[in-house]
C-alpha cells in the first residue's frame, strides 16, 4: 500500500521507550477505566438485585406491562450491530484503510442515534403513562410495594447507560474524523482501539440491562 | 523490556470474518433469550437462563470484539478482577437481604403475607396517595 | 540533555537545573505535566485542606470544652463535624500521600521519565480542585449536617446543602480513580530495565495496592453519592422505605467504598513507613516478600469487611457473623507488616531523626488502633461501642495516628529530595514530641469516654464527662501547636535551610540516586537496576551518594 509509506511517523510521547510500550500502557489504562465503569454500574445492579429479590412479583408485572419488549429487543440488535461496525472499523484502520474505517464508524454513529431515538420514544411513552420514578409514579395497572422502584431503577439505569452512549458517540465521532485523515495504521492504532473498547463496554452493559429490564 | 510479560509481536491480526461470525452468534443468542423468556419457565430458571445467555454474549464481546482472547494476561486479569468484585458486592448484599429478620426489610410481598388473607398484595388503595410517606405497603385501613 | 555530570556531582549547589527552575512562571506550573510539579501542587492543595479541616476540628473541641453549649448551636456543631469529616477524608487523607509522594517518587523509584499518562495526571489535580471548590461552595451556602457518612434517609431529607457536598465528593472521586489508573499502568509498563516485580521498592508495592482499591471501590461511592443527590433533589425513593427503598442498602454501598477507603488511607502510610524504616535502621527489609504481598492482601481482604459498620443497622445476623470473621483477616496482614518492621529495626544501626520519631509514633498508634479495631469487629462488643467516642478514638488512632504520622515522616524524609534543603532537625524533634504527646492526650480520653458510654456527634454532654473532655481539648491544642511548628520550620527551611545534597540520609532507596531537587527529566540516562531497594548488603563501603549509581545500559 503506497499510502502507508507516506504516513508520518506515529507520535511517541517523550516518556515512553517505544510504540509498543505506549500502546500497552494506553490499553491497560483503558481496561482499568472500564473496570471502574463496571463497578460504577455495579452499584445499580446491586440495588436492582435486592429490590428484585424483595419485590419479585411486582417487578415481573411491571416489566411485562410497563416496558416495550419490541423496543428493547430492537435496541439490542442495534447496539450489537454497532459493536460489529466498530470492531470492523478498528480492523480496517489497522490495515491503513482510514476512509473505510471512518465510514464504518459513521454507521456506528447512525446506529447510536437510532438507539437513542428508540429510547426517546420509550421515555415519551413512560411519561405519558405515568410510569415514573418515586413520587411521580401514577401508573394504575401495576401497583403495590416496589412498583415505583422498578421504574426508579429503570430510569436511573437506562439514563446512565444513555449518557454513556452519548459519551461513546462523541469519542467515536472524533475517531471517525481522525481515521478519515488517515492518522492510523499498523503501528499507531491505539486511540481508535481504546475508543472501540469503550463502545463495546456500553454494549456489554446493555446486554445485561436488556434481560433484567425487558425479559424477566 | 522491563519484564517478561511482553511478547515480541503485539498480537495476531485476524480477518474481518471472525467479527461477522461473532456478530451472527450474538444475534442468535439474542433471539434465543427472547424465545426463552416467552417459555415461562419456573421462577428461578427464567432468571438463570436469561443471565446465562447474557453472560455468554458478554463473553463473546469481551473475548473477540474487545480482543481479550489475543491480549496479554494483565488486561484479562483486570477485567476478571472487576467481575470478582461485582460478584462480591451483589452476593453479600443479597445474602444480607435474604437472611435478615423479615420485618427488618422494607415492606414487601413476603412480609405482607402476614396480613389477613382478604388483603390483596398487589392492589392497594393506599398506593394511590403516594405523597405521604408510608402509604405503600401499609395494609388498607379497615372500617 | 538538560543537565549532565556537574549537577549530580555531589557538590551540593542548589541552583543546578532542576524541576523547580526548569521553567519559570505561573503558567508553567498550571499547565505542567511533570509529575514532580503535580506532586507539589497536590502538596499545596491537600495541606490547605488539612488546615481547613484542622480548624473545624479545633472548633469542635472548643465546643466540647464545657458540657453545655459553648460557642455554637447544635446545628452549627453538626455542620462542623460534617465538614471536618468530609474535608479530612475526601480532600486530605485519600489524595494526600498518593497525590504528593506517590506522584513524586513512583516514577523516580521505577526509573521512569514520568507517569504513564502525564496529561491525565494534571487532569486529576484539576478534578480534585473542582470537587474541592464545589464542596467548599456548599459549605459557604450552609453546609451539610449529615456527618461525612451521609446516611440515608436523613441525608435525603435534610434541609441543609447536602447536594453540592455530595457532588464535590463525587468529582474528587474521579480524581482519585484517574490517579489510581495512572499508578497501576506506570507500575506495569514503565519499570526500568532490570526492575523486576520482586526488586520494586515496597513503597511502590503499597501504592500499587492502594491504586487497585481506588480504581475498584471509588466508582461505587460515586454511584451511591449520586443516588443520594438524586433522591434529595427529586424524591425518587431509592432509599426511602415509604416507596419500597431500603436505607440499609445505602450503608452497604457506602461502606463498600468507605471501608476499603480506610486502606486507601493506610496503605500509602505503610508504604512510607517501609521506606523510612530501612533508611534509618540501615538494614534490608526483613521479609521483603511478606511485606510486599501483604499489601495486596490488605487491599483484597479490605473489600470483604465492609459489613462490620452495619452490625447495629438491621443487617442480618448471618451477614454480621461473616463480616465479623472476615474483618479479623485484615489484622493478620497488618500484623505481618508490623512484625517485619520491628524485625527490621532489630540490630539495625538506628539513626533517631525526626522521620524515625514519626515511625515510632506510627507503630504505636497502628498497633493500638488496630487492636481496638479487632475488638470493634467483634459483633457483641460493637453493639456496646457503636456510635460512641470509642469508635471515634479508634479510627482517629488509625487515621491520624497512622496516616498523619506517615505523612509527617514522609515529608521530613523526602523534604531534602523535593526541595534540596534540610529542615531544622532540633525543631523537628520538638514538634514530633508535641504532636505525638498531643495526639495521645486528645484521643486516649476519648477511648475512656466512649467506654463510659458518651455518644458521638452531640454538642453537649452530662457533667460527669467533663474532665476527660477538657483533657482531650488540651491535647488537641498541643497537636495544633505541633502542626503549626512543623509548617513554620519547613517554610523557613525553603529559603534558609542548609543545602541538602543528593543524599543527606545516606539512604539506599532508588529515588536518592538523583540530584536534589531532581532534574526536570528525572534521569539523563535510564537507570539499570541490578538489585532490590535499600540493599545495605552489597557495596557497603560506598553508600550510593549521587553519581555513578545509574549504570548505563
Amino acid at each position: 500500500m503506497p499510502e502507508l509509506t507516506a504516513r508520518a511517523a506515529p507520535p511517541l510521547a517523550h516518556h515512553f521507550v517505544d510504540m509498543r510500550q505506549q500502546t500497552e500502557a494506553a490499553r491497560l489504562g483503558m481496561w482499568l477505566f472500564l473496570a471502574s465503569e463496571v463497578l460504577l454500574f455495579t452499584g445499580l445492579f446491586t440495588a436492582y438485585s435486592i429490590y428484585r429479590y424483595l419485590y419479585a412479583g411486582v417487578f415481573e408485572e411491571a416489566s411485562r406491562k410497563g416496558v416495550e419488549l419490541w423496543a428493547g429487543t430492537t435496541n439490542t440488535f442495534v447496539l450489537i450491530t454497532s459493536s460489529l461496525t466498530v470492531a470492523l472499523a478498528i480492523h480496517f484502520a489497522r490495515l491503513g484503510r482510514g476512509k473505510l474505517a471512518a465510514a464504518l464508524l459513521g454507521v456506528s454513529l447512525l446506529l447510536g442515534c437510532a438507539f437513542l431515538g428508540i429510547k426517546a420514544i420509550e421515555y415519551a411513552n413512560h411519561f405519558h403513562e405515568g410510569q415514573l420514578p418515586g413520587k411521580f409514579y401514577t401508573f394504575a395497572e401495576v401497583q403495590g410495594p416496589g412498583a415505583s422502584m422498578f421504574f426508579t431503577l429503570y430510569f436511573i439505569m437506562t439514563g446512565l447507560h444513555g449518557l454513556h452512549v452519548i459519551a461513546g458517540m462523541t469519542v467515536l465521532a472524533v475517531m471517525a474524523v481522525r481515521a478519515w485523515r488517515e492518522e492510523f495504521g499498523p503501528e499507531h492504532y491505539a486511540p481508535i482501539e481504546i475508543a472501540g473498547l469503550y463502545w463495546h463496554l456500553v454494549d456489554l452493559i446493555w446486554i445485561f440491562l436488556y434481560p433484567l429490564l425487558y425479559l424477566i | 523490556m522491563p519484564n517478561g510479560e511482553h511478547q515480541t509481536a503485539l498480537e495476531p491480526h485476524h480477518g474481518a470474518g471472525r467479527y461477522v461470525a461473532v456478530w451472527v452468534a450474538l444475534c442468535a443468542l439474542t433471539v434465543g433469550t427472547l424465545l426463552a423468556s416467552r417459555l415461562s419457565l419456573g421462577p428461578p430458571w427464567h432468571l438463570l437462563v436469561a443471565l446465562a445467555i447474557a453472560a455468554a454474549k458478554a463473553g463473546l464481546v469481551a473475548l473477540f470484539f474487545m480482543h481479550l482472547w489475543d491480549q496479554p494476561g494483565v488486561n484479562r486479569l483486570v477485567f476478571a478482577t472487576s467481575l470478582v468484585f461485582v460478584a462480591l458486592l451483589i452476593g453479600l448484599v443479597l445474602l444480607d437481604s435474604a437472611t435478615r429478620f423479615p420485618l427488618a426489610n422494607p415492606p414487601n410481598e413476603r412480609t405482607l403475607r402476614f396480613e389477613p388473607p382478604s388483603f390483596e398484595t398487589h392492589v392497594q388503595p393506599g398506593e394511590r396517595e403516594q405523597g405521604e410517606p408510608g402509604a405503600i405497603g401499609r395494609p388498607p385501613a379497615r372500617e | 540533555m538538560v543537565h549532565d555530570a556537574p549537577a549530580s556531582a555531589g557538590s551540593a549547589v542548589y541552583n543546578t537545573p532542576n524541576y523547580l527552575n526548569a521553567e519559570i512562571g505561573v503558567r508553567s506550573w498550571l499547565l505542567t505535566r511533570d509529575h514532580k510539579r503535580i506532586a507539589i501542587m497536590y502538596l499545596v492543595l491537600t495541606t490547605s485542606a488539612f488546615a481547613l479541616g484542622g480548624i473545624f476540628a479545633m472548633l469542635i473541641r472548643i465546643e466540647l470544652l464545657t458540657p453545655g453549649p459553648t460557642i455554637m448551636s447544635a446545628l452549627t456543631y453538626n455542620r462542623m463535624f460534617t465538614l471536618h469529616g468530609v474535608i479530612m477524608i475526601f480532600l486530605f487523607m485519600v489524595p494526600a500521600i498518593p497525590g504528593i509522594f506517590g506522584n513524586f517518587f513512583l516514577p523516580l523509584m521505577l526509573g521512569a521519565q514520568d507517569v504513564a499518562f502525564p496529561r491525565l495526571n494534571l487532569l486529576s489535580v484539576y478534578l480534585y480542585l473542582t470537587g474541592a471548590v464545589i464542596a467548599v461552595w456548599g459549605m459557604i451556602h450552609g453546609g451539610a449536617d449529615t456527618g461525612w457518612t451521609f446516611y440515608a434517609p436523613y441525608s435525603t431529607t435534610t434541609p441543609t446543602q447536602v447536594v453540592p457536598i455530595l457532588l464535590g465528593a463525587f468529582v474528587v472521586g474521579f480524581s482519585s480513580i484517574v490517579t489510581g489508573i495512572n499508578f497501576i499502568v506506570t507500575t506495569h509498563t514503565m519499570r526500568g530495565p532490570g526492575l523486576t516485580w520482586n526488586r520494586m521498592p515496597l513503597f511502590v508495592w503499597s501504592i500499587y495496592a492502594t491504586s487497585v482499591i481506588q480504581v475498584l471501590a471509588t466508582p461505587v461511592l460515586g454511584m451511591v453519592l449520586l443516588l443520594v443527590a438524586i433522591e434529595h433533589a427529586f424524591g425518587f425513593g431509592i432509599f426511602d422505605p415509604a416507596r419500597g427503598g431500603d436505607p440499609v442498602l445505602f450503608q452497604h454501598l457506602f461502606w463498600f467504598y468507605s471501608h476499603p477507603a480506610v486502606y486507601i488511607m493506610v496503605l500509602p502510610a505503610m508504604a512510607v513507613i517501609s521506606e523510612v524504616v530501612c533508611a534509618f535502621a540501615r538494614k534490608n527489609m526483613f521479609g521483603y516478600k511478606a511485606v510486599a504481598y501483604s499489601s495486596l492482601g490488605i487491599a483484597f481482604v479490605g473489600f470483604f469487611t465492609w459489613g462490620h459498620h452495619l452490625f447495629t443497622s438491621g443487617q442480618s445476623t448471618f451477614d454480621a457473623g461473616i463480616f465479623g470473621v472476615l474483618s479479623m483477616f485484615v489484622g493478620i496482614f497488618t500484623a505481618i507488616k508490623v512484625f517485619n518492621w520491628t524485625a527490621t529495626l532489630y540490630q539495625g544501626a538506628i539513626k533517631f531523626t525526626a522521620p524515625f520519631a514519626y515511625v515510632c509514633g506510627f507503630l504505636f498508634f497502628l498497633v493500638f488502633g488496630g487492636m481496638t479495631g479487632v475488638a470493634l469487629a467483634t459483633v457483641s462488643l460493637d453493639v456496646h461501642w457503636q456510635d460512641t467516642y470509642f469508635v471515634v478514638a479508634h479510627f482517629h488512632f488509625i487515621m491520624v495516628g497512622g496516616t498523619i504520622m506517615a505523612f509527617l515522616a514522609a515529608i521530613h524524609y523526602w523534604w531534602p529530595k523535593m526541595f534540596g534543603r534540610m529542615y531544622s532537625e532540633g525543631w523537628a524533634l520538638v514538634a514530633a514530641c508535641l504532636i505525638i504527646l498531643g495526639f495521645n492526650a486528645t484521643f486516649i480520653p476519648q477511648f475512656l469516654l466512649g467506654n463510659m458510654g458518651m455518644p458521638r456527634r452531640y454538642y453537649s454532654y452530662p457533667a460527669q464527662f467533663w474532665p476527660l473532655n477538657v483533657a482531650s481539648t488540651a491535647g488537641a491544642s498541643l497537636l495544633a501547636f505541633g502542626f503549626l511548628l512543623v509548617l513554620t520550620y519547613l517554610l523557613i527551611s525553603l529559603r534558609h535551610g542548609k543545602v541538602a545534597g543528593p543524599n543527606p540520609w545516606g539512604s539506599r532507596g532508588f529515588e536518592w540516586n538523583t540530584p536534589s531537587p531532581p532534574s526536570a527529566l528525572n534521569f539523563p540516562v535510564p537507570p539499570v537496576f541490578t538489585h532490590g531497594p535499600h540493599d545495605y548488603t552489597t557495596g557497603a563501603e560506598t553508600p550510593p551518594e549521587a553519581p555513578g549509581e545509574p549504570e548505563h545500559a
